[in-house]
């Protein structure tokens, strides 16, 4: 429908649009509180607050906007709770007085509405912060102020809206040190996109589902996708991931001998030129998966063949947008001066990624098959632009190397920490403080820490021998204690708690980290994990997928 | 007139006889959840717990339900404040941290735009308190001193404005699970890292928000460690009580809080256990502990 004016009945059915949307969409919106952004639950919140404005107006009886305006302001002032929540219910306030005592508006008294809003919402704040809900409407608002012209539709004014509102979503990250911190947008700003695109939605003519559903499906959603990752001004690079189950039709070929290759060779022509294909097909039913630019050129060819049962295609760079700036971030981060800078020996793709997790800046990859040399040290350190680095090694073995490359290096201060296992190395990790700024401190509290954890080591013997008083068979499980074998035995459901039961002090311990390491079943994970807890029950347990190849299990006992 | 109405909110956790004792009442915030049934619940942060126990509670979170929390909304301060300005009554309010709640803005601006025009006669004082919990009500239990005392509105105000800083919380976490849920602790992601096991020792710094500036491996270390931290902030303990405040924790870990804090500083007048309020509980999660007492100036600040 194209608005040329908008009366209170129409205002009514725009904010209750963009309320729906918000409410199909707010647990995105919610999960986009990622830690350390003080921000819960903006969503929800955000929610409650325009269905109090909606519920007000909803009822109401009347043409006149001003008088629609004057209830809805009411109403979400009522409702407003958390941070965006206010701010949007001041939002909504500020444009609520710019419609009163007016029957209808066209776009550009619209536009004047909405920079009352601005004002409004802004002065409501006693420290506005740039980067939220508030540069989202300001901007947007100001977009659209500017591009209007005298006879521009209601619809100009709110398609306007949402594109710089897209577009400033996108960049609350650059504005926000905490968001690009955890690498997430603004949660109220998206909250605000939602309601504009409800609003655009409806004016286009589009239904939004009704909300009880979305509800129901709470658990099992799908992850939340990131759609600032394509704005409006990208272009398509990597096309869509196309798939779609296609139901052959006797009135369109000879189902029974239909050859798939037909469709292969359609989707490898130069008008589609798909690639990674994937065509299957099970008497009558064809599943298709292609990457394209052209979707609908597929879609309108496929039903020569056909009809549709389901249909799925979505933007790839909202599916590339994660790696791609991960590893931006890895360069820069490389690139970054630092006071303190963090280099570990690690081997696992889940040890890895919890060690970078926790401020690694370099990995040496390497353990005790496969040393490290001083010169892998020093490509790392040259890596760094710090003034202080930090080394934690993972064996007796790789101590060396780290040293000498400490000696041979000049551009930074270089502290070797004497972790001789990566249990060691995980504890002095997760009691990484660099708030005291000051180096003794800092590496004091790393030589505490693996003072104080016992490091334990699974794994399988190669042959049969005896170990300091320990007699092994080939193929059994071993138990290393602190680098002294304490255990060999049959049962691999019970390996773990029966090292654990080797260390003389278990009782006063309280924290136990399993790292798994490559290969072991789902079943042994669990009934190792329910006999450590059955047994010593006051251990809060903990286990990392640590991927790691020749330990079964890493173990460290604090 | 001297008589002036003193008003917390939902963080101060104070219990019904305190509240009685010191004459203060409470705005009260509000918190939410959706059951396993898809239920929606939502009710008052009750400081009395009328409706649910605190085991109830907390046993809530620990099903993995996230309870959310609002703040303090307009209608609640209407009643709330409208029934002493009514009487004729000015009003101090002491208010949870902005840095935790937003219901401290919404009160100046109601009070600025609203209830100054209703009530132009009556004086409405509003001090944010930068803490909550015992914090807040310890500020809320010196504020009604200072009237007994015959000290004005503006008198008492101005005391709490001066010495806020001086109120200290020393709380730590069984799980950090909830307050990553919560998204409400200031720190760096690489200080916590994605670890269990590690126990943050957290303080409400200069701009009230709860700030990690230790953490501790295991629960029992990040106790003992707390009782050190009391000790070497504490200021003039034979003169105070200490509030040990507790989410339904484990009555072994509260027993060896309260011998760990008598052991270090053994002269408080006074040690009292009591429960955490759901506010500040719904983003800490069960087994939280807060230590309140009056100390040295908290110097700490977020980054």
């Amino acid at each position: 429908m194209i608005l040329k004016k908008l009366n209170g009945k129409q205002f009514t059915e725009l904010i209750t649009n963009g309320a729906l949307n918000l409410r199909a969409n707010y647990e995105e919106v919610d999960n986009l509180n990622v830690f350390p952004v003080p921000d819960g639950d903006t969503g929800t919140n955000m929610c409650r607050t325009i269905e109090g404005g909606v519920n007000a107006i909803s009822k109401l009886d009347t043409e006149s906007i001003g008088e629609v305006a004057k209830e809805l302001s009411k109403g979400t002032l009522m409702s407003a709770r958390g941070n965006s929540g206010v701010i949007l219910s001041q939002i909504f306030r500020g444009i609520c007085k710019g419609l009163l005592d007016k029957e209808t508006v066209d776009a550009t008294q619209l536009a004047e509405a909405y920079k009352l809003g601005v004002k409004q919402a802004y002065n409501s704040v006693v420290t506005p912060v740039e980067g939220t809900i508030l540069t989202v409407f300001r901007e947007a608002t100001e977009y659209a102020c500017k591009n209007i012209k005298k006879t521009s539709t209601i619809n100009e004014f709110y398609e306007l809206h949402l594109k710089q509102a897209l577009k400033t979503l996108k960049n609350t990250k650059e504005l926000l040190p905490v968001l690009k911190e955890a690498d997430v947008i603004d949660s109220g700003g998206c909250g605000y996109v939602y309601i504009v695109k409800g609003i655009v939605k409806f004016l286009d003519g589009e239904k939004i589902e009704a909300t009880l559903s979305q509800e129901n499906e709470k658990e099992g959603s799908a992850p939340a996708m990131d759609f600032s990752a394509f704005g409006a001004d990208d272009i398509l690079k990597f096309g869509y991931c196309t798939e779609f189950i296609l139901r052959l039709q006797n009135s369109k070929v000879d189902v029974k001998n239909f050859d798939v290759q037909t469709i292969i060779d359609v989707l490898n022509d130069e008008e589609i030129s798909g690639d990674s294909i994937v065509v299957l097909k099970d008497e009558d039913v064809v599943k298709v998966h292609v990457h394209t630019k052209q979707p609908g050129i597929v879609l309108t060819k496929m039903r020569e063949y056909g009809e549709f049962l389901t249909i799925k295609i979505e933007n790839m760079s909202l599916q590339h947008n994660e790696t791609m700036s991960e590893e931006e971030r890895e360069t820069k981060k490389k690139r970054e001066h630092k006071k303190y800078a963090l280099v570990a020996v690690a081997q696992g793709k889940g040890i890895i990624e919890q060690f970078k997790a926790f401020g690694v800046d370099v990995i040496v990859s390497g353990n005790q098959t496969m040393n490290p040399s001083t010169e892998d040290f020093i490509k790392a350190f040259n890596e760094l632009d710090a003034e202080n680095i930090i080394v934690f090694p993972n064996n007796k073995n790789i101590i060396m190397a780290a040293e000498q490359a400490k000696k041979l290096y000049k551009g930074a201060k270089v502290v070797v920490i004497p972790c001789v296992s990566i249990p060691q190395c995980y504890s002095a990790l997760t009691m990484l403080d660099f708030s005291s700024d000051d180096l003794q401190i800092i590496v004091g509290n790393f030589k505490e820490a693996i003072h104080n954890v016992v490091s334990a080591e699974i794994t399988t013997a190669i042959r049969s021998t005896k170990v300091q008083g320990i007699n092994i068979i080939k193929g059994q499980h071993i138990g290393i204690i602190n680098g002294k074998m304490a255990l060999a035995t049959s049962y691999k459901n019970r390996v773990v708690v029966d090292l654990l039961k080797k260390i003389p002090d278990i009782e006063e311990k309280e924290v136990l980290t399993l790292i798994y390491g490559d290969g072991i079943t789902e079943e042994e994970k669990i009934k190792n994990v329910e006999a450590v807890q059955k047994k010593f029950p006051f251990l809060e347990i903990g286990a990392i997928d640590g991927g790691q190849n020749v330990y079964k299990y890493l173990i460290a006992v604090e | 007139m001297n008589k002036f109405a003193i008003v917390g909110d939902s963080t101060c956790d104070l219990p019904a006889e305190l509240r009685q004792k010191y004459d203060i009442d409470y705005a009260r915030m509000m918190v939410a959840w959706t059951d396993k049934d898809k239920k929606f619940h939502e009710m008052y942060a009750d400081l009395d717990w009328k409706e649910i126990s605190p085991k109830q509670y907390y046993d809530i979170m620990r099903d993995g339900i996230r309870i959310i929390t609002a703040q303090v909304t307009e209608q609640e301060f209407d009643s709330v404040f409208k029934s002493h300005l009514e009487k004729g009554e000015d009003l101090l309010y002491v208010a949870c941290s902005s840095g935790l709640s937003a219901s401290v803005k919404l009160a100046q601006r109601l009070a600025k735009e609203k209830y100054s025009k209703e009530f132009p006669e009556r004086k409405i004082v509003i001090v944010d308190s930068l803490i909550s919990c015992m914090g807040q009500g310890s500020m809320l239990i010196r504020a009604s001193m200072l009237r007994s005392e015959g000290k004005t509105i503006e008198e008492t105000a101005s005391e709490l404005e001066s010495t806020k800083l001086c109120y200290n919380q020393l709380a730590t976490v069984e799980s950090l699970e909830y307050l990553k849920r919560a998204g409400r602790v200031k720190a760096s992601t690489a200080f916590f890292g994605n670890i269990f096991g590690v126990k943050p020792i957290l303080v409400s710094d200069r701009v009230g928000m709860n700030h990690a500036v230790e953490k501790a491996k295991g629960r029992r270390n990040s106790l003992i460690r707390l009782s050190q931290m009391v000790k070497e902030t504490v200021e003039k303990p034979e003169l105070q009580t200490c509030y040990i405040l507790h989410a339904d924790a484990k009555q072994e870990d509260i027993d060896l809080l309260v011998s760990k804090i008598k052991e270090a500083v053994p002269t408080f007048k006074e040690y009292k256990v009591l429960p955490l309020g759901p506010i500040i509980g719904a983003s800490t999660g069960p087994g939280t502990f807060g230590v309140y007492y009056y100390g040295k100036e908290v110097l700490v600040e977020a980054e």
